[in-house]
């Protein structure tokens, strides 16, 4: 045993407790700050850099994409009954940095708001060409079909609070 | 009264038709039952409402989650009980059923309303106690038996937190025993309806001691240090799977929900402004369901103190207050005596 004595600040206990107990009887009346999310979704900010889209129409095949690639996510592959080669995609190593949509010369490529989806296996991450114009569509259709958009907004009086966005598409 | 009447009916004797309802229907396992069920969801929704959550919501939305409870239990009913190589089998599977059994006896003498009671006995105030008393041995074989540095910690800080709270708790009682003279719960109820006055009111200080007690020996928040989950797993729990863990759990409940059932009828009159069956034991439930949302609250106020700071806030500051309470009821038993 130690023969110091800290020296604490006195403070008076019968006070303390009613203080600590009134505080979480005064934050128990107002709303919860959740943002409910398999019902509701965060608004997308502008420019937001989701999975990389993909048209196969448009591509003319130059290659340039896998070329900046930084993470190898795009490789150029040989689709048989095609003369260009085309490019493919690896979503387990795209890091989102979007230069493969900057540096496009036909706009072929590009952003979506979506990067959460689940994979249960590796392989299906790695795509061909075909395989990724085809899954585009698909995230294409999830974009559309998505959920009502809410707004974090800063509150004086609980901290946090989401509102309703006016531009969420479809509903103006 | 219905007993009695229900007992020349099916041809048993009353004190049988008694000793079997009570510790199993009411006040005893089937209101527990009941209880911890829509407390344990009220505690996560509490907890939620302080810090700005929602809480459980998912299952059954319309009634704010409240079946989520059913769902665990029935997820946990089916999964598999798995009994580690290492540990004591026999000592391992029947401490938790032990120490339940503990509860649902001592459960037998509380009465949940006027008449509803398993036993009656002119020192009934002392044997729920005594077999509280108990389940810290039980807890100590659990812990020893599951064969876990955990659990063993957990067991041994078991022991030393009761130590320091049954002392409070048993000053506390006999502050009570000592104001009425009696050490009959019944006997204490009729006296306080008697004098209009429920206990809380005469002796305060022997309500708030029993309070913290009983918060200390059912190892809620500020001094939950047996379970101690940031530190040692669940305590001496840790090695229980599926419904052995359920029993676990449920024992912590079960000693809080015998302990404010205690408390409503020592201190808050019992079943005080009515005196039928049915009302009586609703005023007792309720009174009861009310200190168990109390001390579910305190869980979002308060962080846990350490084994040290419990050691010395009981035996330092609440015993010498446990002492006060004491000259408190000798006080009040020769002004009000005749």
């Amino acid at each position: 045993m130690g023969e110091e004595k800290s020296s604490r600040p006195r403070i008076n206990l019968i006070k303390a407790h009613i203080d600590a107990i009134s505080a979480a009887l005064r934050r128990m009346t107002k709303p919860p700050m959740t943002l409910m999310f398999p019902d509701y979704e965060e608004a997308w900010p502008e420019g937001y850099r989701g999975f990389i889209l993909y048209d196969y129409d448009t591509c003319i095949g130059c290659s340039l994409c896998a070329q900046i690639c930084p993470a190898r996510a795009i490789k150029m592959y040989r689709v048989p009954g095609d003369k260009r080669i085309r490019p493919g995609y690896n979503v387990g190593r795209c890091i989102f940095c979007g230069l493969c949509v900057d540096i496009c010369p036909v706009d072929a490529l590009s952003y979506s708001y979506v990067h959460d989806e689940v994979y249960s296996e590796v392989n299906p991450m790695n795509m061909d060409p075909i395989d990724w114009a085809l899954w585009s569509k698909r995230i294409k259709e999830k974009e559309k079909s998505a959920k009502p958009k809410l707004k974090p907004v800063i509150d004086e009086d609980i901290g946090l609070r989401y509102e309703v966005t006016k531009n969420v598409e479809g509903e103006e | 009264m219905v007993l009695e009447q229900l007992a020349t009916q099916i041809g048993l004797p009353e004190w049988l038709l008694r000793g079997v309802l009570a510790p199993l229907v009411y006040p005893g396992l089937g209101a527990f039952a009941a209880v911890a069920l829509f407390i344990i969801w009220a505690e996560r929704k509490i907890a939620a409402k302080v810090q700005m959550r929602v809480g459980p919501l998912y299952v059954s939305r319309h009634l704010g989650g409240a079946l989520q409870l059913l769902a665990d239990g029935i997820r946990i009913a089916f999964q598999e009980i798995i009994i580690p190589v290492t540990v004591e089998r026999k000592a391992y599977v029947a401490a938790p059923i032990f120490a339940f059994a503990i509860i649902a006896a001592s459960l037998a003498v509380i009465p949940g309303g006027p008449g509803v009671y398993g036993f009656s006995s002119s020192v009934s105030l002392l044997v729920p106690f005594a077999l509280l008393g108990l389940i810290p041995i039980v807890i100590a074989v659990m812990g020893w038996a599951s064969n876990n540095k955990f659990t063993y910690i957990g067991a041994g800080r078991e022991i030393l937190v009761t130590v320091a709270g049954e002392v409070t708790l048993l000053a506390s009682l006999l502050a009570t025993a000592m104001m009425y003279g009696s050490l009959d719960i019944n006997e204490i109820v009729t006296m306080q309806i008697e004098a209009g006055i429920p206990g809380i009111v005469v002796n305060p200080i022997a309500a708030f001691l029993f309070f913290v007690a009983a918060l200390l020996m059912t190892d809620r928040i500020p001094f939950d240090v047996v379970l101690g989950e940031q530190e040692i797993v669940q305590g001496p729990y840790t090695e229980y799977t599926g419904l052995l863990f359920v029993l676990n759990m449920a024992l912590d409940y079960g000693k809080l929900y015998a302990l404010m059932l205690l408390f409503s009828d020592l201190f808050l009159g019992g079943w005080m402004p009515f005196n039928g069956v049915l009302l009586g034991s609703l005023a007792v439930f309720i009174k009861t369901l009310v200190l168990m949302l109390i001390a579910i609250f305190l869980r979002s106020v308060y962080g846990r103190m350490r084994i040290d700071q419990i050691a010395s806030m009981f035996w330092s500051r609440l015993f010498p207050l446990a002492l006060v309470s004491l000259v408190v009821s000798a006080v009040v038993h020769i002004v009000y005596t005749p």
